[in-house]
């Protein structure tokens, strides 16, 4: 009981919540690097999978190509990258981190954008084609839709996953909320670990749930959740 | 409904499994005259190391869980304490690379570990004591420290391995760097260390004290490790924490700047042992890890360290080679 009210005193402690070692600035740290990475993974997955989803084609391939990134846990893509991302000049920290979170998000966006939009009922791509719609409005205004509770729920997958992940940051001297888990460890500072790892918890939901009400606004409201079929991504 | 109960047998049945995999993974296997040992992994793993004396009469008693810090120094001289004891007939149990200070002083003391090769003036100071460069009298304030606790300090080595603040050769020659107190002044320089190292009197608390030194930022890397190499060969960091018996210094032409305030203290290798198991087994024990450390010098554990770090050889091997050439 004692050590949970130390875990209290600690965040009610106002040095924690103050300067670059401070909750804020770690959170702020950490969103940044997980916005990015499952924006990056976004932007470069969803063009080519909606296109081959539409396409029916080279599927196959390509999601095999993609799990790579699922295969190779994240801490070895970091720890591989690392050496590159020094001789580049790209220093420690951030590049390798984000490297790996990118190929971490980037299987999930992939995958279930590409069967999404694969899986859309044939008779109402046909009924498009019927009315004489272009291959890039049957995409956009057929499949597309269709597809968006299943893209975005795999969005919203990735990201929470992203920032579960990005505490692996702060082993290649980066900020983020990992500070907290391995210098806290370090020191055999149990209730900082703790708090660290109540922080992320707290974030992941946090972006669990804010997403969760982002994709009740994208989401035609027609669509129900129960053709959601999400393949979650693997633990890295 | 029967769909939901496939699906809810299929997770008890992947539960169960994850629960016998990890359990074997984990498994330690004592033998009864410890011929089997374990990695710190927990992988189980015959030693095929050592030498085997044909006709030598096994010793009865406690298993002697022999522990170490997470670097590869510590772990290669716990792991001569391992073969010296093993050859002698010691049921031993190997859990090397456990963490840091604050970690494996407390599985020690908790009797997790039983033995582990200690740094005297570092662990004074863990302690709450104040060492001094006479090795002769930490160690002996070292053992007075532990007592309590029924932890026993055998005989120090002349092997020392200090904190060693390095930089590269062009930043000394730019900067004209010979000795720590030349730092004083440059505020622009980047240090690198263990994560720990803020919060360590022989580390940044010290360099900020008896330096003076005010450094642009801390970035926290691990226990002169190849992160921390890595770093300062790519100029990610100036200033850097080492150990001095690191073989990397001289490999990768480094420049180590004398500890001229004489913030470091002596810094013996010393094995520290848990009190019962001294009991348990008497003078012979005893007799044999002091052995060790009356051999262990400070060039050959810097060779040794060469050969692991910079060569790439295996610890089992380089430990044995030591063993050979000087027991």
């Amino acid at each position: 009981m004692e050590f949970v009210g130390d875990v209290v005193n600690w965040f009610l402690s106002a040095e924690n919540w103050s300067g670059p070692a401070g909750i804020p600035n770690r959170v702020w740290e950490h969103v940044q690097i997980s916005v990015i990475a499952t924006g990056l993974a976004a932007v470069i997955a969803l063009p080519p999978a909606l296109w081959l989803g539409h396409f029916r084609r080279g599927g196959f391939l390509a999601v095999a190509v993609v799990n790579i990134g699922r295969a190779v846990p994240s801490f070895a893509i970091m720890a591989l990258f690392l050496p590159i991302s020094i001789r580049l000049g790209l220093g420690l920290g951030f590049w390798p981190t984000l490297l790996a979170l990118f190929a971490l998000a980037l299987p999930p966006i992939f995958t279930n954008t590409y069967t999404a939009v694969r899986d859309v009922d044939p008779a109402l791509v046909e009924a498009g084609r019927g009315m004489g719609m272009r291959e890039r409005q049957l995409l956009w205004t057929i499949e597309a839709p269709m597809a968006s509770p299943v893209i975005v729920a795999a969005l919203r997958v990735s990201a929470v996953q992203v920032v579960a992940t990005a505490p692996l940051a702060a082993l290649v001297a980066w900020g983020g909320l990992g500070r907290y888990i391995i210098d806290g460890f370090a020191v055999r500072d149990n209730v900082r670990v703790l708090a660290g790892g109540i922080l992320v918890a707290v974030l992941s939901v946090g972006t669990e749930l804010l997403l969760g009400a982002l994709e009740r606004r994208i989401v035609p409201r027609g669509l129900s959740r129960a053709t959601e079929q999400v393949v979650p991504p693997a633990h890295g | 409904m029967r769909k939901n109960r496939n699906g809810f047998l299929g997770a008890i049945l992947v539960v169960v499994l994850a629960l016998l995999l990890t359990a074997c993974g984990s498994g330690e296997e004592t033998g009864d005259n410890g011929t089997e040992t374990t990695s710190g992994e927990g992988v189980t793993e015959t030693t095929s190391g050592t030498e085997t004396t044909a006709g030598e009469e096994m010793v009865d008693g406690p298993t002697i869980t022999i522990g170490s810090a997470n670097f590869s120094e510590n772990a290669l001289v716990a792991e001569i304490y391992a073969q010296v004891l093993e050859t002698a007939g010691y049921p031993v149990e190997r859990n090397l690379n456990v963490g840091n200070r604050e970690i494996y002083a407390a599985a020690l003391e908790d009797g997790g570990l039983d033995l582990v090769p200690e740094y005297v003036g570092s662990a004074l100071s863990y302690l709450g004591g104040t060492p001094t460069a006479d090795s002769a009298a930490t160690a002996q304030a070292l053992a007075d420290a532990w007592a309590d606790a029924g932890i026993a300090v055998l005989d120090p080595a002349p092997a020392q391995d200090k904190n060693g603040i390095v930089v590269r050769e062009d930043t000394a020659g730019e900067l004209g760097l010979t000795t720590v107190s030349d730092l004083a002044g440059h505020n622009d320089l980047i240090f690198g260390g263990p994560p720990e190292c803020p919060e360590r009197e022989f580390c940044m608390i010290g360099l900020q004290d008896v330096y003076g030194l005010d450094f642009a930022e801390f970035k926290p890397l691990d226990a002169g490790g190849a992160l921390t190499v890595a770093a300062l060969e790519g100029d990610e960091i100036q200033v850097a924490l080492l150990f001095t018996s690191d073989g990397v210094i001289a490999a990768k032409g480094f420049v180590l700047l004398e500890d001229d305030q004489g913030l470091q203290p002596a810094e013996n290798l010393t094995p520290v042992i848990r009190q019962e198991i001294v009991d348990a087994y008497g003078d012979d024990l005893v007799a044999a890890l002091n052995g060790v450390s009356a051999e262990l010098t400070t060039e050959e554990l810097s060779e040794m360290n060469r050969r692991i770090g910079i060569d790439g050889e295996d610890p089992e091997q380089v430990a044995a080679d030591w063993i050979a050439d000087n027991l």
